[in-house]
């Protein structure tokens, strides 16, 4: 458990100033933005939202954020996993990683998890700090500090945490539905290093070719898509649906709800993992897993 | 538990059809210094991954008494390898890596490594990128020899190393590593920079062992004679191993001791380990004296 727990360590501190840029950076740029420029909500927002517009920028700065945030740090994240298989080869350190008494599964498994889990669980940390001080900026240019101050925070901050719980739940799970498509570009790295995502995409489209000639059946094309509408399932079970706000009353209510709606949300989504196609990207995933074991030890 | 720490019969390595090492047998006991010498692609490199479960060898290997490839993560708990030392991280802090070392070796101790460390140049914020090569050797090995390992592998250590660099290796290696219980395998091509810090050698060529022997024995059973170039003959007619030039006149390197009218001609001196590695690793068709 030290072994894996360092192994985690190492990408906070081969990585930590690049996570912190990706995440300082955006919102050092949005600040500065907010507070001088021009900040307009359209006729619309502004007459729905008349008596609550505080609360409305405020709770959609926390969401805007978040997203901004965990957006970024995935991507970044998802383009450094793609080429875990020759990471360190560049240096020739990975002769040094290897000198050392750590299995093959640690060593793959740690940075894995710590990349797709643990930092965009991160950045929705990170993103919550970050939108309260968007929040802060333009409730201040729309309506005055004091504004900022008499939100019902109570309120706010139960939704904030709910929403926070959710990605909680289904940022891993999201993972664990695109963990098929991910490893097998790992696994392609492996091979074709930089050519990995080409040759995948060739593949992929020649497999599906061959599936839908052969079997009359387009296999690959649904079950990548499959993959794709489950994560985002994972993030948001009911697809949008109930979060519909008309109007200012519409949006404490729904802040008020949304802990309970987190909480059958989550259990949509949990309840979705029940499903063969499921199952199969487990064993896909298990079996990349496998072969980058072996390709490491080769 | 056997005596020696690395048991190698009929050892061989392949890439495909090219045999790496090739049908190699050998021991190391503990408590000795060993060097492994060769050409550039002898196969020392090969040898050394293999004993390190880093390449798949055929035949019998025991190190530490365990199978290096199928208990490699329990063997490299016991084995410290230095595979080449331009392989830090480049991105780490020497003392980053001392707190990643802490938790990923269970034997290596952080209190000694910053000990050795204060001996060098290197300090505990700078990083790998920042220092220089002899820097990152003095780092490396400050790092390795933290480990209470039985038995250090170290490939071609010295390797662009400036002599200063080199003699703090070697001073370190020999004040910190060698205590008589732990034994030391170390690849050079600085054959006669480490002839005295060696008490074995084993010389590799295309792959097979030509030579595996204590430089005790070494002394005993190869005869060097220093003689007059007249009668130079007379000893080429004898079938030395190699005829050389040596400080006034030439010298013959035999395996065993030549008949005594051949010794009568010369004056015995001490072979070499550099005269030694051209007799048995070069080609027979060329002759040192021709040059």
């Amino acid at each position: 458990m030290t072994s894996f727990k360092t192994l985690m360590q190492r990408e906070w501190l081969q990585h930590r100033f690049g996570w912190a840029l990706l995440a300082g950076v955006p919102v050092a740029i949005i600040l500065p933005l907010l507070t001088l420029g021009q900040v307009n909500f359209g006729e619309d927002t502004t007459a729905h939202m008349a008596g609550s517009m505080p609360l409305f920028i405020t709770a959609a700065s926390l969401a805007a954020t978040v997203m901004v945030l965990v957006g970024i740090l995935w991507s970044a994240s998802l383009i450094q996993m793609s080429g875990l298989a020759r990471r360190d080869h560049g240096d020739r350190s990975n002769e040094f990683w290897l000198s050392l008494p750590t299995g093959d599964a640690p060593s793959l498994a740690a940075p894995l998890l710590v990349h797709l889990v643990l930092v965009p669980l991160a950045a929705v940390a990170a993103g919550l700090v970050a939108g309260l001080l968007v929040s802060l900026v333009l409730v201040t240019r729309v309506t005055g500090l004091a504004s900022w101050f008499t939100l019902p925070w109570g309120t706010l901050l139960t939704a904030a945490l709910a929403g926070a719980a959710r990605l909680a739940v289904g940022i891993p799970l999201a993972m664990l539905w695109l963990l098929p498509l991910i490893m097998l570009t790992v696994l392609a790295g492996a091979w074709f290093k930089r050519w990995a995502v080409p040759v995948l995409i060739v593949a992929f489209g020649l497999a599906g070719l061959l599936f839908e000639r052969l079997l009359g059946l387009p296999l690959i094309d649904a079950w990548v898509s499959r993959l794709f509408e489950m994560a985002g399932r994972a993030l948001l079970a009911t697809g949008g649906h109930g979060l519909t706000i008309e109007g200012q009353s519409d949006l404490l209510a729904g802040l008020q709800a949304a802990p309970r709606w987190v909480a059958s949300d989550v259990l949509n989504a949990l309840a979705a993992l029940a499903q063969p196609v499921f199952g199969f990207g487990l064993l896909v995933s298990a079996g990349c897993f496998a072969a980058l074991m072996w390709w490491r030890r080769r | 538990m056997s005596e020696f720490l690395v048991e190698a019969v009929g050892l061989s390595v392949r890439y495909g059809s090219k045999a790496a090492v090739d049908d190699v047998s050998f021991t190391i006991p503990k408590g000795r210094v060993v060097g492994l010498l060769g050409h550039n692609g002898a196969g020392k490199t090969t040898l050394m991954r293999a004993l390190v479960g880093l390449a798949k060898p055929e035949g019998k290997l025991s190190v530490l008494g365990l199978s290096p490839r199928a208990q490699r993560q329990e063997l490299l708990t016991s084995v410290c390898y230095i595979p080449d030392v331009a392989i830090l991280p480049r991105w780490a802090r020497v003392g980053e890596l001392i707190t990643l070392m802490s938790g990923l070796h269970p034997k290596f101790s952080a209190e000694r490594a910053r000990a050795l460390l204060r001996r060098t140049s290197v300090g505990l914020n700078d990083k790998v990128k920042t220092l220089s090569k002899g820097m990152v050797v003095q780092a490396h090995l400050a790092l390795v020899a933290a480990i209470d390992a039985r038995l250090m592998v170290l490939d071609e250590p010295t390797l662009g190393l400036d002599v200063l660099s080199r003699k703090a290796f070697y001073e370190m290696l020999i004040d910190e590593w060698c205590d008589g219980e732990r034994s030391v395998l170390i690849s050079t091509h600085q054959v006669e920079e480490v002839e005295a810090l060696l008490s074995d050698v084993l010389m590799l060529n295309e792959g097979k062992l030509v030579l595996s022997t204590s430089l005790e024995d070494m002394d005993r059973r190869f005869v060097a004679l220093s003689h007059d170039p007249a009668v130079a003959e007379q000893m080429a007619a004898a079938h030395p191993l190699l005829r050389y030039r040596v400080m006034g006149g030439s010298a013959a390197l035999f395996d065993g001791a030549p008949p005594d009218s051949v010794l009568a001609l010369g004056q015995r001196v001490r072979p070499s380990l550099v005269d030694l590695f051209v007799a048995l690793t070069r080609k027979p068709e060329l002759d040192r004296t021709q040059f």
